[in-house]
């Protein structure tokens, strides 16, 4: 689903994605970590293909990047630290909008199945200004899901979240890999990914320092193996 | 696209701010022009098209410059760019609405103008001068989209924008008011309105092929 081979990207003289190798099978979910600055969220936006890398090969679901960069993006689910939706649109308005930028056939029935399982069937008709700010995550969650993408990628989901979005987030995760569908989450909460995560990939300065499986680890056990890289 | 613009003229609706600001805007360019002019000289006919593409040509700067403005905000823009949507495709979206609000605006600062500054017959030549506010709107809506886009990913974006868009429109006020000129106020020179016309028209498709190659490098790079 990725395969990316020293992918390098720089902010003037800054090196924020330093040489990343990183591969994702389908069905596979890989928490993304590294203290602020390790260069996690550039490699995100790199794999969405918001960033263009200066050096180094990208493969997206099984395309070429940059080549074949719009067929990759038919593909991929973002989630950001924002929600990515218009304001001052109600949040059935942004999910249409957001549908036929992606021509879903079934549009109008997957908007409301999803408002329904976000929790906000009875606010479809409310300018997102008026959400607070886990609503709006929530609503982010739905424009995510909307074409039903191969591959999620993630920034730090949890942190803006309510609680009802986060159980929602991770049942997907949970559904994602058993679909054969592939997730990449970054995340400060390393504890808490553990649980939906099967590979934890820790970034410093930009390079892969600890790329291993969190099978048969608990939660703390992640987290000491994350602080013993990260440092 | 069509689902772009709708967008475009949906928050609009909703807000109401651009083309209410853009018409107030020009409002009041033209009085103050009217107060800095009109005390001196009775008859202002024969700067009619000055006066109003001038006034235009503001008037875009300060809407166009908020084209983006919705898309900036909570970084919409990241959601638009990783959807399969050509970056061509926005730009037109894009375009078609800023096309919109600049009809929205001439559709009042036309007429205001023939009121303000015009002794002369003037009514019986709104329809060549707005055949030449279609053009110009073009090349207004071509060049703006691309020059907000360019200033987008900029710090001093609200700076950079007026630098880079204003150069631009230089030829659009030229020959938006000559094709005025050669129909406001007196007989019709149909050949001089009909020439700055197809510079308008040469200058519209100039721009849209230089955004449909430029485009995609302004938002992947």
């Amino acid at each position: 689903m990725v395969t990316a081979r020293g992918l390098v990207h720089a902010y003037g003289e800054r090196r924020a994605v330093d040489g990343v190798d990183l591969g994702l099978v389908p069905g596979e979910r890989v928490a993304l970590a590294g203290p602020n600055g390790a260069g996690k969220s550039t490699l995100l936006r790199l794999l969405a293909t918001l960033l263009r890398a200066q050096s180094g090969s990208l493969e997206v679901l099984g395309e070429q990047i940059p080549g074949g960069t719009r067929a990759a993006r038919a593909g991929i689910g973002y989630l950001a630290h924002d929600p990515l939706v218009y304001l001052d649109l109600t949040a059935r308005q942004n999910l249409e909008l957001y549908g036929d930028l992606y021509g879903i056939a079934d549009r109008d029935a997957r908007i409301a199945e999803l408002l329904d399982r976000v929790g906000l069937p009875g606010r479809a008709e409310d300018t997102v200004r008026t959400f607070s700010r886990g609503m709006a995550q929530r609503l982010a969650l739905a424009r995510m899901l909307l074409h039903r993408p191969r591959l999620l990628l993630l920034d730090e989901p949890h942190a803006s979240l309510d609680a009802r979005g986060a159980a929602l987030l991770d049942d997907e995760l949970g559904r994602a890999a058993a679909d054969g569908r592939a997730a990449i989450i970054v995340t400060h909460e390393v504890e808490r990914v553990a649980r939906v995560a099967d590979r934890l990939v820790v970034l410093r300065a930009g390079r892969v320092v600890l790329d291993e499986p969190t099978a048969g680890l608990d939660p703390m056990s992640v987290r000491r193996r994350y602080e013993e890289a990260a440092e | 696209m069509m689902a772009l613009v709708r967008k475009d003229l949906r928050l609009e609706l909703r807000t109401r701010e651009t083309i209410v600001a853009m018409v107030l805007f020009a409002i009041v360019m033209l009085a103050i022009l009217q107060f800095g002019f009109g005390t001196r000289d009775d008859d202002l006919t024969r700067f009619v098209g000055g006066l109003m593409w001038v006034t235009l040509a503001f008037t875009a700067v300060l809407g166009v410059g908020r084209s983006y403005v919705a898309e900036r905000e909570q970084r919409v823009l990241d959601g638009l760019l990783v959807s399969p949507v050509p970056r061509t495709v926005m730009l037109g979206a894009k375009a078609i609405a800023i096309f919109l609000y600049m009809t929205a605006v001439e559709v009042v600062v036309i007429p205001l103008v023939g009121i303000f500054f015009v002794k002369g017959p003037y009514w019986d030549a709104i329809g060549w001068i707005a055949i030449a506010a279609v053009l110009a709107n073009t090349c207004i809506a071509l060049s703006g989209t691309l020059f907000s886009g360019l200033a987008l990913f900029t710090r001093a974006r609200d700076l950079i924008f007026p630098v880079l868009f204003l150069p631009a429109l230089v030829p659009v006020v030229i020959a938006g008011a000559g094709a005025t000129h050669a129909v406001a106020g007196g007989p019709h020179d149909m050949s001089e309105w009909r020439g700055y016309c197809l510079f308008l028209l040469a200058y519209a498709i100039l721009f849209s092929l230089v955004c449909v190659a430029t485009y995609d490098a302004v938002f992947d790079d």
